[in-house]
Formats: C-alpha cells, sequence, structure tokens
C-alpha cells in the first residue's frame, strides 16, 4: 500500500471563507481530516457546521479558500470529489413515493453502479441498517429514524471513502440516536472509511477520533475528546459549608476562584479547582464543611466555556417557511 | 499531490473499489438519466391525486362544458351563420383539452422541482457525479412523459367528442404532445427556480396555466372566414392581439390539424414554435440550474 497516500489527509480545509449577505458562516477556517478517523464538528446552531458541509460536497462555492477531498479540489474537480462522498443531509432527501430499495437503486443508478453490484450492495446494506424487512414499502411509511438509517445505507451503495452525516441524530430519540451511532461506527470499522459528522449534541462526539469545537465560523478548538477535557475542561469543586461563619471564611479566602454567584446556590459554594487545591481545601476546612465534591470536567463544560451560553434565535427564512408549508402537506410537495 | 489528470487514486482501500468508476462516464450520465427519468413516472403512477385531475378534468371539459356549449357554436344572427367553422363545439375544443391536460401535468411536475432541490431527492442528485444537465433532462424528460401520458388519457374520450382517429393521426398527436409537453415542463421549471417561497400550486394554475390557455383559441375561433381587419372588429382588438401572440395558440392549432384535421393557422408555425420554445427554456432552465 503507497504510505503516501496514507499520509495524505482525507479533507483538507484551508482557510476557507464563506459569507452571506452581511452574515460571515465561515471566517477562515482551516484543519485536517485523517485517513479513516471519526471526525466530529461540534457546535451550537448556526454555528457555520452545515455551510461547511455543503461546501465540501460542492453544493456550495467557498468565498475564498481551498477544500480537497483526497487531493480533489472541490471547486475545480467536483466530479472527482463527489465520487469520494458519501453524504447524509440534515434534512431527509428520500423520496417518500418510492420504495426502500427503489430509493437505493435509484442513487445507486445515479453514482453509476453497474447492476450487479448494485444489487449485491443494496442487499448488503440494508442488513447492515436491519432494513431488509422494510425493502418495499415506500419511505413515507418508515419512522424518522429508519429513514436516517436508510440515508446511511444509501450514502454507502457507490463505495463512498469517505462519509460526511450533517447532524443525523437530531430529532431522534435517545435509543435511536444510540443506533445511528452504532451503525456509524460498525461502518466506520468495518469498511474502513473516513466519517465527518456535525452534532450538536456534546455526550455524542466522546467515541470520536478527534471534535473540532466550532462557532461563529472559527475553530475553537480541535483535539481528542479526552485532549480538550484536559486542556479545556475546569475541574469543578462543590462545597457545601457547616455554618455562615465557615461559609464566609472560604469566601473571603478563596473569593478569586469563585465559579457562579454565590448567593443563588444557597449554601452550595462551587470553586474552580485542581487537584492540589481539592487537598489544600481538605486539609484547611476538612472537618469544617458539611459535603465536598469533586465535578472533573466534561466535554459539556468545555463546550460551554468555549462557545457561551446564550441561545442564538433568528426568524424563520424563506427556506423554512416552504418546509413547514411541506410538512402541514402543502400541494405537490411529496 | 495527486496528479489533476488522474481522475481515480490508485486502489487504496481494503474493500474492492466500485468498478463504477472504471465505467465510462457516458453510461453513467445515461444510466442516472434513465434513473431520474424512471422516478418522475413512478412518483406519479403513484400519486392518485395528480391521477385524478388528469382523468376528471377532461370529463368536465369534454363532456360538460363541450356538451353543453354545442348546441351555441354555430349561432346564427338574422339567418346568417356567423361561425363557418365546420365542426361541432366539442370537435372544436377536443384538441384544446388534450393541450390543457398535458400543460396542468407539466407545469405540475416542474414545480416539484421546487421541493426537490430545496428539501428533497434533488440535493441527493446534485452531489453525484451526474451532470447538472443530465439532471435537468431526466427530470424535464420525466414529467414530461407523465403528461403526455395524460394527454393520451383525454385521446381515449375522443369516441365521445365524435372524433374519429386514425393510428397515424394519434402517432402526428404523440410527437406534437411530446414536443409541448418538454417545452412546458421546462417553461415549469424556469418558473420555479425564480421562486424562493413555495405557497402552492393554485397560484401557477391561476397565473399561468389557464391565462395561457384561455387565450389560445381553445375554446373559442377567430373566425377564418373573417379578413384580419374584419377580425378586430369581431372581437377587441386586445384579444386577437394576445391570441396572436400566445405562443399556445399555435400548439393548439397543430393539435387540432392533426386530430380534426382543422387549421386556423400554417400548421408547420406550431411545430416550429414548440421546437423553437423547446430549446430556449430548456437553455434558460439550464442555465438558472446550474447556477442554483
Amino acid at each position: 500500500m503507497p504510505n503516501a497516500l496514507n499520509s495524505e489527509p482525507a479533507i483538507r480545509i484551508d482557510n476557507i471563507s464563506k459569507r452571506y449577505g452581511r452574515t460571515l458562516a465561515l471566517d477562515g477556517i482551516s484543519f485536517d481530516i485523517r485517513n479513516k478517523e471519526l471526525f466530529a464538528l461540534l457546535g451550537p446552531n448556526g454555528a457555520g457546521k452545515t455551510t461547511l458541509l455543503h461546501i465540501l460536497c460542492t453544493l456550495l462555492r467557498p468565498d475564498s479558500g481551498v477544500a480537497q477531498i483526497r487531493g480533489f479540489d472541490v471547486v475545480k474537480q467536483p466530479l472527482a470529489a463527489r465520487r469520494l462522498l458519501g453524504i447524509v443531509f440534515q434534512e431527509p432527501s428520500l423520496d417518500d413515493r418510492l420504495t426502500v430499495r427503489e430509493n437505493l437503486n435509484l442513487h445507486g443508478l445515479v453514482f453509476g453502479v453497474p447492476r450487479k453490484l448494485r444489487r449485491q450492495r443494496i442487499e448488503e446494506m440494508l442488513d447492515l441498517v436491519e432494513l431488509t424487512d422494510w425493502a418495499d414499502k415506500t419511505a413515507r411509511t418508515l419512522s424518522s429514524g429508519m429513514k436516517r438509517r436508510l440515508e446511511i445505507a444509501r450514502a454507502m451503495i457507490h463505495d463512498s471513502e469517505i462519509m460526511l452525516l450533517d447532524e443525523p441524530t437530531v430529532g431522534l430519540d435517545a435509543q435511536t440516536r444510540e443506533r445511528i451511532w452504532t451503525y456509524i461506527r460498525r461502518l466506520q470499522r468495518e469498511r474502513q472509511i473516513t466519517v465527518l459528522v456535525t452534532t450538536h449534541y456534546i455526550e455524542e462526539v466522546e467515541g470520536c477520533d478527534r471534535v473540532c469545537i466550532v462557532d461563529q465560523g472559527k475553530v475553537l478548538a480541535l483535539d481528542t475528546p479526552e485532549a480538550l477535557k484536559r486542556d479545556h475542561g475546569q475541574q469543578l469543586l462543590r462545597i457545601v459549608p457547616k455554618d455562615a461563619e465557615v461559609r464566609q471564611d472560604i469566601l473571603t479566602r478563596f473569593g478569586d476562584r469563585l465559579a457562579g454567584d454565590p448567593g443563588k446556590a444557597g449554601d452550595t459554594i462551587l470553586l474552580t479547582s485542581d487537584d492540589a487545591f481539592v487537598e489544600l481545601m481538605l486539609a484547611d476546612f476538612g472537618n469544617r464543611i458539611r459535603s465536598l465534591a469533586v465535578e472533573v470536567p466534561s466535554l459539556e463544560t468545555v463546550f460551554l466555556t468555549l462557545t457561551g451560553r446564550e441561545i442564538r434565535d433568528h426568524d424563520a427564512g424563506a427556506r423554512e417557511r416552504t418546509l413547514a408549508f411541506g410538512k402541514r402537506g402543502g400541494e405537490h410537495t411529496r | 499531490m495527486t496528479d489533476p489528470d488522474c481522475d481515480i487514486g490508485p486502489d487504496t482501500g481494503p474493500t474492492s473499489r466500485a468498478p463504477a468508476t472504471r465505467r465510462s462516464p457516458f453510461f453513467i450520465q445515461l444510466g442516472g438519466l434513465y434513473g431520474i427519468w424512471l422516478r418522475e413516472v413512478k412518483r406519479a403512477i403513484r400519486d392518485r391525486g395528480q391521477l385524478v385531475g388528469g382523468i376528471s378534468r377532461p370529463i368536465l371539459w369534454v363532456l360538460i362544458l363541450g356538451i353543453g356549449l354545442n348546441p351555441y357554436f354555430r349561432g346564427e344572427v338574422y339567418g346568417e351563420v356567423t361561425f363557418v367553422v365546420p365542426f361541432t363545439y366539442l370537435q372544436f375544443i377536443f384538441p384544446a383539452v388534450v393541450a390543457l391536460n398535458v400543460m396542468y401535468t407539466s407545469v405540475q411536475s416542474a414545480i416539484s422541482v421546487i421541493w426537490d432541490r430545496e428539501f428533497g431527492f434533488l440535493r441527493e442528485v446534485l452531489v453525484s457525479p451526474m451532470s447538472r444537465g443530465m439532471v435537468l433532462l431526466g427530470k424535464v424528460l420525466g414529467g414530461a412523459t407523465v403528461a403526455m401520458a395524460h394527454g393520451c388519457l383525454v385521446l381515449l374520450l375522443a369516441r365521445f367528442a365524435d372524433v374519429p382517429l386514425t393510428w397515424l393521426a394519434v402517432l402526428k398527436a404523440l410527437g406534437l404532445m411530446a414536443m409541448l409537453a418538454f417545452a412546458l415542463t421546462s417553461l415549469g421549471v424556469v418558473i420555479a427556480n425564480r421562486i424562493r417561497s413555495f405557497e402552492g400550486f393554485g397560484v401557477f394554475s391561476n397565473a399561468v396555466i389557464l391565462p395561457l390557455y384561455f387565450t389560445s383559441s381553445s375554446i373559442f375561433p377567430l373566425d377564418p372566414a373573417l379578413s384580419r381587419s374584419q377580425t378586430r372588429v369581431v372581437y377587441p382588438e386586445w384579444l386577437v392581439t394576445i391570441v396572436e401572440y400566445n405562443p399556445l395558440t399555435y400548439a393548439v392549432d397543430s393539435l387540432r390539424g392533426v386530430l380534426i384535421n382543422y387549421n386556423q393557422f400554417d400548421p408547420r408555425l406550431g411545430i416550429a414554435i414548440m421546437a423553437i420554445a423547446g430549446v430556449v427554456l430548456f437553455t434558460i432552465a439550464l442555465f438558472d440550474f446550474r447556477k442554483a
């Protein structure tokens, strides 16, 4: 196997910017995705994740910068780049009136998979996502979780090497989400493919090889989940003092370590901490506190530290109104 | 760095790479074209609403309107026959109803482009190795096929309209319907591409289809016995102008020539206009489609 190809990243994103009117969706974003890794793009809604994915799958053109899929420039060689990609979009893109098998077959036809191989792959993939029993049902009869599974199967019909999934678990219940992840991991392991998945569920990225946290079009952090926790996570110490006197004592001594508003938490005091601080605390106040709990850094605290807590609202655009129209069962939409 | 001329990298994966990439690009495009066409046709067959419309529309037009207005068609004024169209009203509107059915269905399937592009299957096809032109061609051909089928549904009513059909006439009519359907589906795509927010088919039906249909000399003839200036005296000038500038007039006229052997204009004019409209509208649609 040629070594040169292994060292080359599966996806290279170099200084990509994209502007929609006055908002800068992507602000000079750069990173590489290594071969055969499970890479998560984590960010709040409106962080630019979908925009980046659309640029990678050649639906959008970047304003500046270069994106390459296995060395193929997405702007200059879109056809070659697309052939390597298997894509699962955020909104379902199945044909509701075709059956499960027909949906897969159409995909195979459009991607130029020869008939014999097409049939073989369809059966393999149906088996993998456990939809064989549903093969001849129309797609509209499937639940949203099953539709997602079908879309994952579809993305693999043409033996794609790189799979892009845009929020594959959004709007699904916890069990279904777990199941979707099981399929993604199994595919990645068995087929040795590279997977780029975007999500805003923090708990989902724990099992990924590397996580890239983006917000407002910028990379905030990129590392393994463990390293992220180590570097950006903050250990917290939750203390309940015995009485008001002790409480005042702690507050005056460690006021600079205070996390959160002490007035709101009742008796509890929340202090930023590390291992040395815990020992110091125990030595000095060990017999004067009711309880002491160490909160290990989680990806959630990392995420919130990096992106802030505020919820960003925006009004529904034309596109969302149209989607709503279709969901109401608007004529000739389905 | 990969050589840009080398389309496919050497085998890397442990699974066998799809021989798909080794097929000639032409066959890939052709297979995809077939896939998209097939999808359009299958969808149409499974859409009950569209089918009901395609059957009930001509029945209403031919049976109710046609039979209802039949006695008034060749009205006499003070013993003088005002129209010299040698046909019954039923026979006269029959070819126009064929055009109407083709029209509704073409524009309807073109409208689905909006939905497909924004939320559905088109997205998935746009990230495939298919070229945009082939995707659009598949879509338009599929829509046109369905529209032609709906046109043929009208032909089944020929017996009730007293229109004798020969195989040759049906064959010629099919050819004309195909051209008309292609042009109209392209028109639908052009309109659909210019619309950002989609609020239903009613808008299209009232703003595009019916005005075009009513002003195409479909439900009333411009009396061929009258000279041009006389016509303008009998009918208001604006109406005559609109009818003459409406390209659909000539399409309906050609169909009439083939089905009941009656022409108000040169039959070749209709064929030429449909062919030109088809090419021009498809080109515009393609231009928009590439941009989107």
